[in-house]
């Protein structure tokens, strides 16, 4: 094929691939604000057509990843463009399967779609969606197993959160015996057993995750562990959940303080993930060095 | 661990019997998982210090950079804080409270189990069968099912199947143990250096520095019996496009909504170095010892080294104004020539390199040249040819490519990986598999025969539920089946 023609084909596919992820972003911001109708009017039939867009955003989304995977030859989180749509996706994939059996329950539903919409968002406008190389570095065997496993636990531990919240945002709702967002009393507490569950899921990953990283740290730079401030989050982050599920083996803490470390350690993730810099400016201390996804 | 009982110990403390307790109290404090909660609260806490303050700057370089709190950075190490005493004294608390709560856990695993007198129903059946047929009925079906008996002693029976999740528990705790041995390890023994290795200049690993147990009898680690030389250094290139992308938010909304086109466009200069490689020889003795062609992610390792390819340097000999008057200039570097202006070179490129057609081509090796005030696009400069700067000649006559490598000495690493590989397992066992302790009693007190069954689970895969209609369906079956009558 001429030069020429291999270039609009590019500029073709990367220009429909664009399109297709405006599309995504807009069902997830649909989702979002009738997912807020639903928090604010506590009626069903918005939670449940949030939740549809919910659908139709995420299948598109998978399309649209598939075809960046065949567009790249690689997986498809190397620049932090293709990061955020990952996780985007992720966490909106992992809240549907988790929510599948929920009868009209949405509220935490949310969260995730903010999430979502504020990845794709920050992708699109921020972020170059040129397909780059990939360099040296990430050329190892850890690469996928390494970011696969730290995002699939991201996606856990945001529905894990969002699951989090909901329970103690509807909790008082029940006692004062206001409305329910389709909860019942009898069924809020094995609801929020999902939360500790998902983070049982999700710690074992995050575990791996941190392990690969180091090993490949190892062999591509020559040192297991460099303080880096992105390992230091990701070790705050196993560090708080690890305080979460010890405070569920201790009968006073197994309330609220567990509660308060799950979502402190989503926090940490979301720190983990893109706030590590954010921190420094913030207290006007000197920045480190950015660490690109 | 309250103020009070703190208070109470630090004045007992200087009598006797305040000594003898003092050890004891700390022992216990350790080994308790409360203990813990505020301990890894402690470690996050410090942890985030450290991604706040730029770890290894200079407190000049912070003053200058406008950095605040200077009294508290200086006076807590906070620029150097994870090898800081404050931080140091943390990991050893956290390290034996992990140490101590693991051996204390140790001894329990032998230590016979004690069962409730009581359990709380999950479940009860109501079973057609009397009393001991009932019970035997139970015990076949739960047996039949896989569960061994933990203890029938009591009024309830209880049997148990699956992981041995309280090993499992305990087995990721002593992986973690191990694993903090093996950052001990790196800590008071590793090091680590770099060198540049030049083609044709052999060089032996001779470090300046040793690891921080080893200084305490030398200086400096001693020189490798063994000489690396440098075969060759290969690049390889793509041909990348550049993506015409705009900056401005609205304009990129517009390209997304479809307002505005996209377009790739190929400059002269738009390799990208996907690949590089050192063909690396160790040589001792005149003879080859080790061979390898190391990359970014595959290192030789050697006699306790692993020898790690960090980059590379690049040196250009230029020729100025035909003379045979040769400079040697760092390719990505400034060079001022003689009377004329000064001059900007990029990275040489040389290898071969794909095309975007898929092609494959070795190239005239080139870098790219610019006068360093200039701000349009730089020319191009290849191997023998030349380019004419305020009429001043510049050949690129030749270079030379040198391997940067660094070396390191690292005993903790293999402590490490076999700590992460059982807590790893332990941790996935513990909290994918599966298991079941099922207590159960038979009761005929109001002459009908029924059976509580009290269900614990441990493990993501352990469905109590399924395992209660497995065992319902196990026992209507049996009950359907007629009870054979004594023969007479
Ligand atoms: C300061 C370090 C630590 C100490 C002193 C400690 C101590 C303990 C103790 C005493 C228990 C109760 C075990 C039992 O009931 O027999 C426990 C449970 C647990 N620990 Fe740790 N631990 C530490 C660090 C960690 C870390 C780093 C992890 C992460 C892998 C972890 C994960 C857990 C989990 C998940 C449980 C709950 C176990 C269960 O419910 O069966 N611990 N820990």
């Amino acid at each position: 094929m001429p030069l020429d023609s291999i270039l609009s084909r590019d500029s073709f596919l990367l220009m429909a691939e664009l399109r297709l992820f405006w599309l995504v972003a807009a069902f997830y911001a649909f989702s979002l604000i009738l997912h807020l109708f639903h928090v604010f009017s506590r009626g069903e039939s918005a939670g449940k057509t949030a939740n549809t867009l919910l659908w139709v955003g995420a299948v598109i989304h998978v399309g649209l990843i598939t075809l960046r995977t065949f567009e790249t030859g690689r997986a498809p989180f190397q620049t932090l463009y293709e990061s955020l749509s990952f996780f985007a996706c992720s966490a909106v994939l992992t809240y549907l399967f988790v929510s599948r059996r929920w009868k009209g329950i949405y509220l935490p539903g949310t969260l995730v779609a903010a999430l979502a919409f504020g990845a794709c968002m920050y992708a699109l406008l921020s972020r170059s969606p040129a397909i780059e190389p990939l360099s040296p570095p990430l050329q190892s065997w850890w690469f996928e197993w390494h970011v696969v496993l730290a995002f699939f636990s991201y996606a856990v531990f945001i529905v894990s959160a969002a699951v989090e919240i909901s329970y103690l945002a509807v909790k008082p709702l029940l006692k004062s015996g206001d409305g329910q967002y389709g909860f019942r009393a009898d069924m809020l507490e094995d609801f929020h057993g999902t939360a500790l569950r998902l983070v049982l899921f999700g710690f074992p990953l995050l575990t791996f995750a941190i392990f690969s990283g180091a090993a490949w740290a190892n062999v591509a730079w020559g040192r297991y562990w460099s303080w880096d401030p992105k390992e230091t989050w990701s070790l705050i982050t196993w560090t708080v959940f690890t305080l979460y599920l010890h405070s569920k083996a201790i009968p006073s803490m197994r309330g609220t303080p567990a509660s308060v470390f799950n979502i402190l350690g989503f926090i940490c993730m979301l720190m983990t993930f893109l706030g590590v810099n954010w921190l420094a400016k913030l207290l006007g201390i000197p920045s480190m060095h950015v660490y690109a996804v | 661990m309250g103020l009070e009982s703190v208070k109470k110990y630090a004045c007992s403390a200087w009598n006797s019997e305040g000594r003898k307790e003092l050890p004891k109290w700390a022992y216990r404090k350790l080994s308790s998982i409360r203990t813990s909660i505020y301990v890894l609260c402690l470690m996050a806490l410090s942890f985030m210090v450290g991604t706040v303050f730029p770890q290894g700057e200079s407190y000049e370089e912070y003053e200058k950079a406008g950095g605040k709190f200077l009294f508290f950075v200086s006076a807590f190490d906070l620029l150097e804080f994870f090898s800081s005493p404050l931080f140091l004294l943390l990991a050893v608390v956290f390290s034996l409270n992990l140490a101590i709560c693991v051996l204390e856990r140790y001894k329990a695993l032998f230590v016979r189990r004690t069962f409730p007198k009581l359990f709380k129903p999950t479940k009860s059946f109501l079973l057609t069968h009397d009393r001991g047929h009932s019970h035997e009925d139970v015990r076949a079906a739960l047996k039949s099912m896989k569960f061994r008996v933990a203890d029938k002693d009591g009024d309830w029976v209880v049997m148990e199947k699956g992981l041995p999740y309280k090993w499992l528990t305990w087995a990721y705790h002593a992986g973690i143990v191990v694993c903090l041995f093996g950052v001990l390890l790196t800590f008071l023994f590793a090091f680590e250096e770099m060198m540049t290795l030049k083609p044709g200049e052999p060089q032996t690993i001779a470090p300046e520095s040793t690891g921080l147990v080893q200084s305490i009898w030398q200086d400096k680690a001693a020189p490798s019996d063994f000489h690396l030389v440098l075969d060759k250094f290969t690049t390889e290139y793509t041909e990348a496009p550049e993506l015409v992308y705009p900056d401005d938010k609205k304009a990129r909304a517009a390209i997304g909504l479809g307002w505005q086109g996209l377009s790739h466009e190929l400059k002269d200069d738009s390799l990208f170095a996907k690949d590089w490689w050192a063909s690396l020889r160790a040589v001792a003795g005149g003879a080859t010892i080790a061979e390898k062609k190391i990359e970014i992610n595959d290192p030789l390792e050697l006699e306790g080294y692993t020898i790690y390819l960090l980059g590379f340097e690049q040196e250009l000999k230029l020729m100025v104004d035909g003379n045979p008057l040769l400079i040697d200039a760092k390719a990505d570097s400034e060079v001022m020539l003689p009377n004329a202006a000064t001059i900007s070179f990029g990275t040489l490129r040389s290898g071969t390199a794909t095309r975007v057609d898929g092609k494959e081509e070795e190239f005239t090796p080139y870098v790219t040249v610019r006068k360093t005030d200039s701000t349009g696009d730089p020319a191009i400069l290849r191997l023998g040819d030349s380019v004419i700067v305020d009429n001043v000649t510049v050949t690129l006559a030749g270079f030379t490519e040198s391997a940067i490598l660094s070396y390191r000495y690292d005993p903790g690493v293999g402590v490490l990986w076999a700590g992460g590989l059982v807590v790893l397992l332990a941790v996935a066992l513990r909290f994918y598999g599966a298991y079941y302790l099922i207590a159960y009693k038979v009761d005929d007190s109001d002459d009908i025969v029924h059976l509580s069954v009290h269900v614990t689970t441990k493990g993501l895969l352990a469905d109590k539920q399924k395992l209660l209609n497995r065992l319902e369906a196990r026992l209507t079956e049996n009950d359907i089946k007629p009870v054979p009558l004594p023969s007479i």
